[in-house]
């Protein structure tokens, strides 16, 4: 806590920075904070209550952030890859950041709802995460700690629900689309759904209609799923948003499981690896084409 | 009376729907389920296109354009490759059956390449039954596209 | 005092589930990631689980779908034929509502009939009773209700109120609607003397000042607290979706044919970008800052001003959904002292 908070008042008064993105307590656990004066910025903390992705203050569409200056931002490994994505996507440039990067422990599953007792157990993305230490930051904190463990990790979801027969796989997930209200939380939140405008607000022609009955929510989660094909972190910022608890990690980590497996591509914090729906190989599988 | 079932084709201009078009002037027989929607090119049919064909009525979808190293803009098949290999993942995973979509290469010679997988198509698609897309009141109604 | 046992409220919910009504209550949620129950139509009386606290999503759903058809229009040579929803023509009855939903519905009811009134909204409204459990401690520290002129056994909005005491509960009639219930199955309930209305869960006295809050909001559209407390905020509007209180809807046509169509109203929220946006482009509520305040000034202001009604009702539920870590009565208080500050 201490080398985050030093580090934090120095880059505040020595560099050309005027805001660091970090976390610091409220009545209610943790949750993000905008440090602009070294006094601010002795209220950060880090430690395994630090569910949010802080990458998404940094997109385009939040004009209110960009508005306060050039920002250092505490990343998580999770973090470091959205952080990737958006300068690989050209939405920000290496240089207009600086990259606080902490040795994540692995983060707490959050439990939003009342009456719940608070056991601890780990985030089901942390359990099998691909990448706790960022490797793109200029600063690296934190203390190294065990491999989060116990528990069932995401893979083992998405393979529970693909052993699943195919009309019961479609029970299942027909039963947690419908409970969807199309509010779009699962996109504002998301790191890497920076479009200005979403193809699911265009109305000229409507490809996704906006009314949460079946037939719209179908669309829009088999189309924002597909959009993050090979861009996903696995943040889990989408499900942790959705107010009517869609397990929106699942359906994400089934098609980086995809990309990875067709196309041996797995999202890092690379920001100049090539997007594998943009690429190609002539000798890509074509196992289903006639 | 018999489930007959509609079947939409999302060609590519320079190759299938040349092919189809072959098939036609030859004066093959074949199933006549299939309305056939031109476009420039398969790196130009998102999957968006397909979730719409369900959603107005759709029992099954062809998509096809040129072969591997044919493509009239390089490469745009190889992309649409990439596209629809993670797409049909995804139908699969959520359970909608991914027999309903075809996707094949047919070239403008192959008239009874497109026959064939026309033919076959329309036997798969019978077999798998509707698809309603019926949104019913309240979207209450059933999207069954589950086998 | 009249009161129904724990048994009894079940098997009041199995009476009216075969009698044909539909009876909405908390229940699990199967397959959902999230613990807990949410307010769901029941299929059968042992799913009902009053047990397990506050529902996440709010009531509001049974009287305000989160998609609703209009009316169904079609199109003949230059006749356009226009068909309305059918009424509902089954009772509905609400089981374990907790007091902050049954109030928001109240509060909705001012602004559904004010300058227009909304039919589909009050046949819901007409067509059901609401019976409410009332709570014995706040959820958690996200509640408030006591301090926006509520309490944990408020009787805003219920048709009945039940108070929790050992195995049953106290009956309160609250309104006709309420005393009908009661007469129709007048088997479920018995008198006990031995309980007195006097055993409710007490209302704790009100940690903010609303007066205050409604003047310095009055006079501070432009301050440096939006800005200040803005920061966070995605704009995602789960806040508005898990609101008892917010009603905002969006109306959209969904064409079947050039021929035929559905034009329906679906659920949306003040805390988006594209809410106030034009087709110029232009967008008067042009950053979050101006959303945030919208959010609060028309619960606390606007809305008071026009209806005698907070459109709030402490439920918490927004602190509780924001991935963000938002928190209303925080911002509630620091607005209270910022009034205190002024005054």
């Amino acid at each position: 806590m201490r080398e985050l908070r030093e580090l934090a008042v120095r880059l505040l008064e020595t560099s050309d920075v005027q805001v660091v993105i970090g976390w610091e307590e409220s009545r209610r656990g943790v949750r993000p904070a905008f440090a602009q004066t070294p006094a601010e910025a002795e209220r950060l903390v880090f430690d395994q209550r630090c569910v949010h992705n802080l990458a998404a203050y940094l997109h385009p569409r939040r004009k209110h952030i960009r508005g306060l200056g050039r920002p250092a931002v505490v990343v998580k490994g999770c973090d470091a890859r959205a952080v990737a994505g958006l300068i690989r996507d050209n939405q920000l440039r290496r240089e207009d950041v600086v990259l606080i990067g902490v040795r994540c422990p692995g983060v707490w599953a959050e439990n939003k709802a009342e009456g719940q007792p608070g056991n601890r157990r780990w985030a089901e993305r942390c359990v099998s995460c691909p990448q706790r230490t960022p490797t793109l930051c200029d600063y690296l904190i934190g203390e190294d700690s065990p491999e989060p463990s116990g528990g069932p990790g995401l893979e083992a979801q998405v393979e529970r629900i693909q052993a699943l027969p195919m009309a019961e796989r479609w029970a299942f997930w027909s039963s947690a689309f419908e409970r969807c209200v199309r509010c779009y939380a699962c996109r504002e939140i998301c790191p890497l759904c920076f479009c200005e405008r979403c193809l699911a607000d265009k109305s000229m022609p409507q490809w996704i209609e906006s009314s949460p009955h079946r037939r719209g929510n179908l669309a829009w989660h088999l189309a924002r799923a597909l959009h993050l094909a090979g861009r996903c972190v696995g943040c889990g910022e989408c499900e942790r948003a959705c107010p009517a608890g869609i397990p929106l990690s699942i359906l994400n980590a089934r098609l980086q499981q995809s990309v990875r497996e067709r196309f041996e591509f797995v999202v890092s914090d690379d920001p100049v690896a090539p997007s594998p729906i943009g690429e190609f190989r002539v000798d890509d599988g074509q196992e289903f084409i006639r | 009376m018999a489930f007959q079932p509609k079947i939409t084709a999302f060609v590519c201009n320079w190759c299938t729907y040349t092919g189809a078009d072959l098939a036609g002037t030859s004066r093959l027989q074949m199933a006549p389920e299939v309305r056939i929607i031109r476009l420039p090119c398969t790196g130009r049919i998102d999957p968006l296109f397909v979730i719409k064909a369900f959603e107005r009525g759709a029992d099954g979808v062809i998509v096809s354009g040129c072969h591997p190293a044919d493509c009239h803009y390089n490469s745009g098949n190889y992309h649409a490759r990439r596209r629809f290999a993670i797409f049909r993942d995804l139908l699969d995973f959520v359970g909608l059956d991914p027999r309903r979509v075809i996707f094949s290469w047919v070239s403008a010679s192959e008239g009874g390449k497109w026959r064939d997988i026309v033919d076959s198509a329309a036997a798969t698609i019978r077999e798998l039954g509707p698809c309603r897309a019926d949104t019913g009141d309240e979207g209450r109604g059933r999207l069954a596209c589950a086998s | 005092m009249r009161v129904i046992s724990d048994a009894d409220l079940r098997g009041l919910a199995a009476d009216l589930l075969a009698a044909g009504s539909t009876v909405w209550g908390p229940a699990r949620v199967p397959g959902s990631p999230r613990p807990g129950v949410e307010y769901r139509p029941l299929r059968e009386a042992a799913e009902l689980d009053l047990g397990a606290g506050l529902p996440f999503l709010p009531l509001k759903q049974v009287f305000l779908p989160p998609t609703e058809p209009l009316f169904w229009w079609e199109r003949k040579g230059t006749e356009v034929r226009l068909v309305p929803p059918a009424p509902p023509n089954r009772r509905v009855v609400v089981i374990g509502a907790r007091p902050c939903d049954a109030a928001g519905a109240d509060a909705m009811d001012r602004v559904m009939g004010w300058d227009y009134r909304d039919e589909l909204w009050f046949a819901r409204r007409d067509a059901a009773t609401v019976v409410t459990v009332a709570c014995e401690r706040p959820a958690d520290e996200a509640c408030f209700c006591s301090d926006v002129g509520l309490g944990p056994s408020h009787p805003r909005g219920s048709d009945l109120l039940l108070i929790p005491h050992p195995g049953g509960y106290a009956v309160e009639e609250v309104t006709a609607k309420g005393r009908e219930l009661v007469a129709a199955f007048p088997h479920r309930f018995r008198e006990d003397e031995q309980v007195t209305p006097g055993e409710t869960a007490a209302a704790g006295p009100p940690r903010i000042d609303l007066a205050g809050v409604q003047r310095w909001l009055a006079d501070h559209f432009e301050d440096e607290t939006w800005n200040e407390v803005a920061l966070r905020c995605h704009g995602c509007g789960a806040c508005a979706s898990v609101c008892p209180a917010c009603h905002c809807f969006d109306i959209v046509d969904e064409p079947d044919s050039l021929l035929a169509g559905t034009r329906r109203r679906n659920w949306d929220s003040c805390q988006t970008s594209r809410f106030t946006v034009h087709a110029s482009g232009h967008n008067p509520r042009e950053g979050q800052h101006a959303r945030v305040r919208q959010r609060v000034v028309h619960k606390f202001q606007v809305f008071p001003r026009r209806f005698g009604r907070l459109l709030c009702t402490g439920c918490g539920r927004c602190t509780r959904a924001c991935p963000a870590g938002q928190d209303l009565f925080e911002i509630l208080t620091l607005v209270s002292e910022r009034a205190l500050e002024t005054s």
